[in-house]
Order: structure tokens, then sequence, then C-alpha cells
């Protein structure tokens, strides 16, 4: 405040020296008390502050070298190329134990944590986007069961959930002979106490040409959408998209599939011994690592959707309905486009919060970067330093990347609106 | 011929539509063929829900067992409560000794009662109770709960506790007769109303000193065996961690958002890295961090326990994400009431303390209590690192020998408890923000 004051003055003396009064005015002096001046004070906080943080990080430091000398620990990230000794069980990449190195442990982490993050948040969104709608439905019914499963969900802690996913419902699955059969008597798709097991196509040498095929179908239906669009403006008449864009997807890559002699086998999962062997494969941890993630994203996902849409104001609905919309289409052509910049700034910061989220896994054994590099591999190779900084790292990377996400989208969210 | 009427025509009810069950029905259950259908079906799953649940967890269900062998041949598809039942006294209070279980209840209690003149409207001197629980309390339960011989300093703030929990009461009770506080009551009967306020201060700090000192010498005769922690767990443990967690984490964040909105480009940058960084990362990791980095951090020969580790770990990574929810309210209040307090002549504690964060603290109380619950609920990590929290103590259950393999019961019984506590929670919230709204939309 005093700063702001000596600003004042100063103003006024340049005042008085501009306007050539004769009065010499006794230019006021300006009052400088080293002790209550607010910069001097500013400065002194401030390099008091580095001081105690630099003693106290010194010391830290200090302590620590002297604890790792004391206990003989090394130190470096010279581990990362030793051979690891055990097997991370569910992994994206090749992984030999007592050949492959923590490096590339680090890295199985890394996409286990990434694969079931990532999983997790579509799925959460796709449902908590359903049920926050559900929420807000004229049926009364419908509003409180929607209402029910987000208390319940929300209002409970995740650690829990998961317990009561993996111990309670996946893990007392059927054994293996008495799979149960979720394709109805196709047996391709398996669920165990061992996992989820599944068929799995392998495309043949031709297949890539059904690929291109679907891709020109892509193609295809976007420029008929544009056409359609170009044609409601010129005449006011929408052309049915739908069911073309439907028929073309499904025709065209099917035809090129049949002609190209259908390319495409199916793997099938078959008991061999104790086990299955064949198709793809996912253990109960993982699964119930995702449901747990989807449950509890998307009951924090339907409060942000249902706050979002609340924030718009009525009158659009009533005005949408007024001017012949249906229910459906005044939501999705009126009331989501407005209540999307209220809905995405949590919808990405509950994004970041499911990855954080997936690092829970470590209490039900499912291998990612917690369970597999901080838990494990630091119990078996030391390094704590070394290890829970790559781990925070890998994190803070994550974060960083979303909320970079997050900063795009404001941004041009306020670009639409100037 | 008169045309026009004499008296009012008496108005007509609401037509039946929007009065009766049925057109209540019609309108919010069967408004439409496709809602119908939806209601019936919806219906459908209900019942089928409910029936099942209720014929698994109630009519089946096994109250009074032995063992899971018991249960199993009392009724095979019903749930076992009798094993959470038979570990009731774990779930709330871990490996505590029997004996001294009502250490831990008389310690809640205390907090309860101390806080109850909170609510009375009637009770004057608040901030005096509030300041007094936060700063003496904690000293008083961890005496209570832990036990042992303890250090003059202890006994010093245990006896502060006890002089001032004594006043609280004494002022909550006149607070409720009289309705004036416990100063003005001793001047008025004592006659001394009329004298200056400086003999009547000498006079309270008189009655205040005289009290500590029969608290002191009388708190001296307690005796109470220790209780390590490691006997500490179940409910009691969690409500411990994140109590410590809740109360540290709003000064803290009040703290660091102030550190992070400074003009000082040191603070604020210290302030945003500390922030950014746990709020980047999950608290599990910051919890293996700290049971595995502290211990290198300290100097040579000072160990510091496992409980305190987490405690710190826990309200390090709260403080920060608190941080965020206090920047978000002071971003709502408007520069004029910076301008407002300057002008008046408030510096910078003065406009901070007296002016923008009440309204700061007020605008946000959905957040910061939906942030207490998050604290709450994340206390359950701490069992991941081997501490017997609730969750802890709800999956030993299931690997006691006569419970074995018992765990659906136990977890839903815990998962009860934490909805019940965070239910409440958000309901204060609800009626506070209520409250303290000064907002006149009716």
């Amino acid at each position: 405040m005093l700063f702001s004051i000596n600003e004042y003055q100063r103003e006024i003396i340049v005042l008085a020296n501009d306007s050539n009064t004769k009065s010499q005015r006794i230019k006021p002096k300006e009052k400088f008390n080293f002790f209550h001046d607010e910069r001097v004070r500013g400065i002194f906080y401030q390099i008091l502050t580095v001081l105690i943080i630099g003693c106290f990080f010194w010391y830290l430091i200090s302590n620590t070298a002297h604890n790792l000398e004391l206990r003989g620990m090394n130190s470096g990230f010279g581990f990362l190329n030793v051979a690891a000794g055990f097997d991370p069980g569910f992994k994206l990449i090749s992984y030999t134990p007592g050949i492959g190195t923590y490096g590339r442990i680090f890295l199985i982490g890394i996409l286990n944590t990434l694969y079931v993050s990532f999983l997790a948040i579509i799925a959460c969104t796709v449902l908590g986007f359903f049920i926050g709608i559900l929420r807000l439905s004229n049926n009364w019914l419908i509003s409180k069961v929607a209402l029910t499963f987000i208390e319940i969900f929300r209002n409970t802690p995740l650690l829990i959930q998961l317990i009561f996913w993996y111990v309670g419902v996946f893990s007392i699955l059927p054994q293996i002979k008495n799979s149960l059969d979720l394709s109805a008597g196709a047996e391709v798709v398996l669920l165990n106490n061992r996992g989820l097991y599944t068929a799995w196509p392998v495309p043949g040498e031709q297949f890539w040409i059904t690929g291109v095929a679907f891709m020109v179908a892509l193609i295809c239906v976007y420029l008929l959408k544009k056409w359609a669009n170009k044609h409601q403006d010129k005449t006011g008449k929408r052309v049915a998209v739908f069911l073309p864009s439907l028929a073309i997807l499904l025709i065209l890559p099917g035809l090129v599939f049949l002609l190209t002699g259908a390319p495409l086998s199916w793997d099938i999962p078959k008991i061999e011994g104790f086990n299955f062997v064949g198709g793809a494969s996912l253990p109960p941890a993982f699964i119930a690592l995702l449901v747990a993630l989807v449950v509890y994203g998307a009951a924090h996902m339907a409060e942000i959707v249902r706050a979002g849409i609340q924030s718009i104001n009525k009158g659009q609905n009533d005005a949408a309905l007024a001017i012949g919309l249906r229910q459906n289409k005044a939501l999705r052509l009126i009331i989501i486009p407005q209540a999307m910049p209220a809905i995405i700034p949590p919808m990405i910061s509950l994004w970041l919060s499911t990855v954080k989220n997936s690092s829970l896994a470590v209490a039900i054994g499912y291998s990612d970067i917690v369970s597999l590099f901080m838990q494990t591999s630091l119990n078996q190779a030391g390094y704590a330093i070394e290890i829970v900084a790559m781990t925070m790292g890998f994190y803070m990377f994550v974060s960083l990347i979303i909320s970079g996400l997050l900063n795009i989208y404001n941004k041009k969210v306020q670009l639409v609106e100037r | 011929m008169a045309f026009v009427k004499k008296e009012i025509t008496p108005s007509r009810p609401a037509p039946l539509s929007e009065r009766s069950v049925i057109g209540w029905m019609h309108k919010h259950l069967f408004s439409s063929f496709y809602n119908s259908i939806l209601t019936i079906v919806t219906l459908y799953i209900i019942y089928i829900t409910t029936k099942g649940l209720w014929v698994w967890g109630i009519a089946d269900a096994v109250w009074i067992a032995e063992s899971r062998r018991e249960c199993f041949d009392i009724s095979i598809d019903g749930a076992c409560w009798a094993g959470v039942i038979a570990w009731m006294d774990n779930i709330f209070y871990g490996r505590y000794p029997k004996d001294e279980l009502w250490r831990v209840n008389v310690g809640i209690l205390l907090l309860i009662v101390w806080m109850l003149p909170l609510w009375l409207p009637r009770v004057k001197g608040k901030i005096f109770i509030a300041i007094t629980l936060i700063s003496f309390y904690p000293f008083l339960a961890n005496y209570i709960f832990l036990g042992g011989e303890s250090s003059f300093f202890s006994q010093f703030m245990v006896s502060a506790a006890i002089v001032s929990f004594v006043v609280i009461m004494l002022n909550a009770i006149i607070g409720v007769i009289q309705g004036q506080s416990i100063s003005t009551f001793i001047a008025t009967r004592l006659g001394s109303s009329l004298k200056s306020e400086k003999s009547q201060r000498n006079l309270n700090l008189a009655l205040l000193i005289i009290a500590f000192i029969i608290a002191f010498l009388w708190q001296q005769s307690w005796v109470l065996g220790e209780v390590p922690w490691t006997k500490w767990g179940g409910l009691f443990l969690t409500l411990v961690i994140s109590g410590i967690g809740i109360a540290t984490a709003l000064p803290g964040g009040i703290i660091l958002a102030l550190g992070r909105r400074s003009k000082l480009p040191v603070i604020k940058v210290l302030s945003t890295t500390f922030i950014e960084v746990f709020r980047s990362v999950p608290l599990i990791t910051v919890l293996f961090m700290a049971t595995t980095m502290f211990p290198l951090f300290l100097p040579e020969g000072f160990v510091l326990n496992k409980l305190a580790q987490v405690i710190i770990a826990v309200c390090l990574f709260n403080a920060a994400y608190m941080a965020e929810t206090v920047r978000g309210g002071l971003q709502t209040i408007p520069k004029g009431q910076y301008e407002g307090a300057h002008t008046i002549g408030l510096g910078y504690w003065g406009t901070m303390g007296l002016i923008v964060m009440p309204q700061a603290l007020k605008n946000m109380i959905p957040n910061i209590v939906g942030n207490f619950i998050s604290i709450l609920k994340g206390t359950t990590l701490v069992s991941i690192i081997g501490l017997f929290d609730i969750l802890g103590m709800l999956s030993s259950v299931s690997r006691d020998l006569s419970w074995i393999g018992l765990h659906k019961e136990p977890l839903l019984f815990g998962a009860m408890i934490f909805f019940i506590l965070c239910a409440l929670m958000s309901k204060y919230s609800r009626h506070l923000e209520s409250k303290l709204s000064t907002n006149r939309k009716t």
C-alpha cells in the first residue's frame, strides 16, 4: 500500500514540474523507510523462504547420502539394465524372467496402466453420460434409480469397491471346466476364475484389402453427410443419412471381404490340460479393476453431466420443444452442445483421476506400474529414490499431457465465445 | 339487471391430473408408451434386485453362528453376518485391548461433546470453542488413546485441554439457560460488572489460573497404561488418520493457495510446484514414498513410526488438493472486495483474513466438504501399506480360521459405514450452505 501512495506522490511531482507555475512547490520527500517498505519486505521474505527451504533440502540430502552410505545401498540408474528375476504376470509386450531387465518391467508397468486406464476412461465416459441423462429423465422411477446408483458408488471408497469386485465377484467364478459361456452356447467368450477368454480374429494375407474398403466406406459416409448438410442448407429438406451410411459401411467392406475369399480365421480358446490355449485372455484382476474404475468413474461422470445440463437455462429446452423438436433432439441439438463447455473440464480431470486411481491395482495384484515397479522391483532391487522418482515422474508426465489437453480446449472455447 | 357478480367465484381445485396419485403417476411414470414400458421393466428389475438382496441379506441370512461352516449348515445361500458380528470390536477398534476400549469411546465422546455447543445458536464465543478444539483436543486425545508416560509439555497441554473443556461446557450451559457468555455471567454474579474491563479480565484470568492448577494436579493422578500405536486399528484408526488429515488440510490448503496467488515470485513458484507435484501423483505412490524414503531422509538413529509417516503423507497430499479448492474460491471473489478492503485501510492479512477468505470459503463449502469426503475415503489406502485400518480389518475377517473365505459380508458392512458417514457429511454441507447463503433467492 505504501508503494501505491508513493506512486501517487510521484505523479503529483511530475504534474507540478510540467505546469510552469512560478510558485515553486516543495518536492515532497519520498519517505523511504527500510523496514517498512513493501518491496524490501517482499525481497526479505523471499530470501528467507529460499534459505529455509534450501537448508531443509540440504539437510534431507545430506541425511539421505549418509544413510545410503551407512546401509551400503547403491544409487544411480544402472539397475535398469539388470535382469529382473520375476514374472510380471499380465503383459502386453514379451518378457522372459531372468533375461528381461528392470527397464522392460518399467515399460510393461506403464503399458498396463495406460491400457486399463484407456479402456476405463472410454467406458466410464459413455456409461456416465448415459446415466447422467437418465438421472434427468422425466420418468421419476428411472431418475431415482440413477440417483441411487450414483450415490452408492460415489459415497463408498473405490478401494472397497475394487476389492469387492475382485474377491466377491471375479474370484468366485466357476472353475475352468464349468466356465460361464457369455456367447450363448457358441463357446467363444468364456468367463471363469482364471479370467475372461475370447476368440481372437487372425487376419489372413489379403485382409488388408477389406481394411482399405472400410476406409473408403468411411470416406463415402463423410462425403454423403457433407452433401446432405449442404442440401439441407439449400432446400431446407433433410435427406435421411443414417440408413444409407449404415448400408455403405456394411455392404462395401462385406463384399470386398467375400470377394477376396474371406481371409479371416478365429483363434478359439480350447481347454488343453488344466488351462485354456488360444484366443485372447484377460486375468480376473484386470477385469475387476476395469469394472471398478468404470463404475466409480461413471457415477462421477453422471454427476458432472447432470450438473452441466442443469446449468443450462430451462428456457432453452422449452424453446426447443416450442419450435417442434422432440425431447431427444432438443437434448442432442440444443442442450448438450451448450452444456459441453461446463462438462468437458471436469470430465478431463475425471480422466486424470481415473489414470491415478488405476494405481489401486496394487491391492489386487494387477501388474500396473505401482505394483510392478514401486512394489516388486523396489523390494527386489532397492534403489528406492530412483524408483519412486521414476514412477512419480510417469504420473506427472501423464497429468501434464492431460492438463495440456484441457488448456487447449479451454482456449478453443474462449475463442468461440468472443 | 345486474351483470356484475357480487361475490367472487370460489376458485376451483387443481385438476385431478395434478393432485391425485393417478395423475402424478400418469405424469411421472406413464407419460408415453415408451415411458410406460421403461417403468414396467425398471420396476421388474428393481423387484428382482431387492428380492435377491432381501433373501440373501436378511431372510436367509445367519446372524448367530460360531464359524462359517456353521453358517453354511444353517443356510447355504444366505449371508453370514455372524462373522461380521464376531469381528465387530475389531472392525471398530482394531486390536485395541478389550479392557481399554472405554478410552477410545471417551475420547470420541469428548470430541463430540466439545463440538456440540457449535450447533447451539444461543451459545456465545464459538470461535473460542473452535480454537481450543484444534489446539488442545489433539493432545488430550493423544494422551487418552496412547497413555503411558507423558512429558511435562504433554501434561501441560492436557491440563489446558481439561480447563478449556470445563469452561466450554459451563459456557454452553449458561448460554442455553441465560443466553450470555460465561465471563459476563461471572461478572454480574460477583457484582463486578460495573467495574472496569481490566479488573474483570484480571478476575477471569485468576479463575482460569486456579482452574488450571487444579486440573494440572488432578491429571497427575491419572494412570493410563500404554497402548502402542501398533494396536490401533479399525474404524478408530481410519478416523484418527482422516481426522488429522481433515484438520490440517484446510489450514495447509489456505496457506498454499495464498502462496500460489502471492505477488512474490519465489513463494508463488514454490507453492505452485508443491501443489502440482502432489496433485499429479496418486496417493498410493505418496504413501509408498513416505514408507520407503522418509527413513532415508531422517538423521541416523531417529526412527519415525509408520503411523507418523502415513499421517505426514496424507496431510501433505490433502493440503495440495485443498489448496486448489481454496484457490477456486478465491477466484470467485471480485476485485472490488480487495479494493474496498484496501480503501478502509486493511493490509494484506487483514484483507485476506477478514474480507476475502470468509467469502471464498463460504462459496466453496460444497467443494471443501467434498474434499473432506475424499480424504475419508482415501484413508482406506493405508491398508495397502500394511496398517490395519477399517479396510485392513474387514479383509482380515476372511483370514480368520473360523471365518475363512468370508469376503462379501464384511466389505458390504464397511461400505455401509462409509456410505453413512459420507452421506451425513454431504447432508450437513448442504444445510450449512443454505444457512450461510446470503443470496436472497427464496
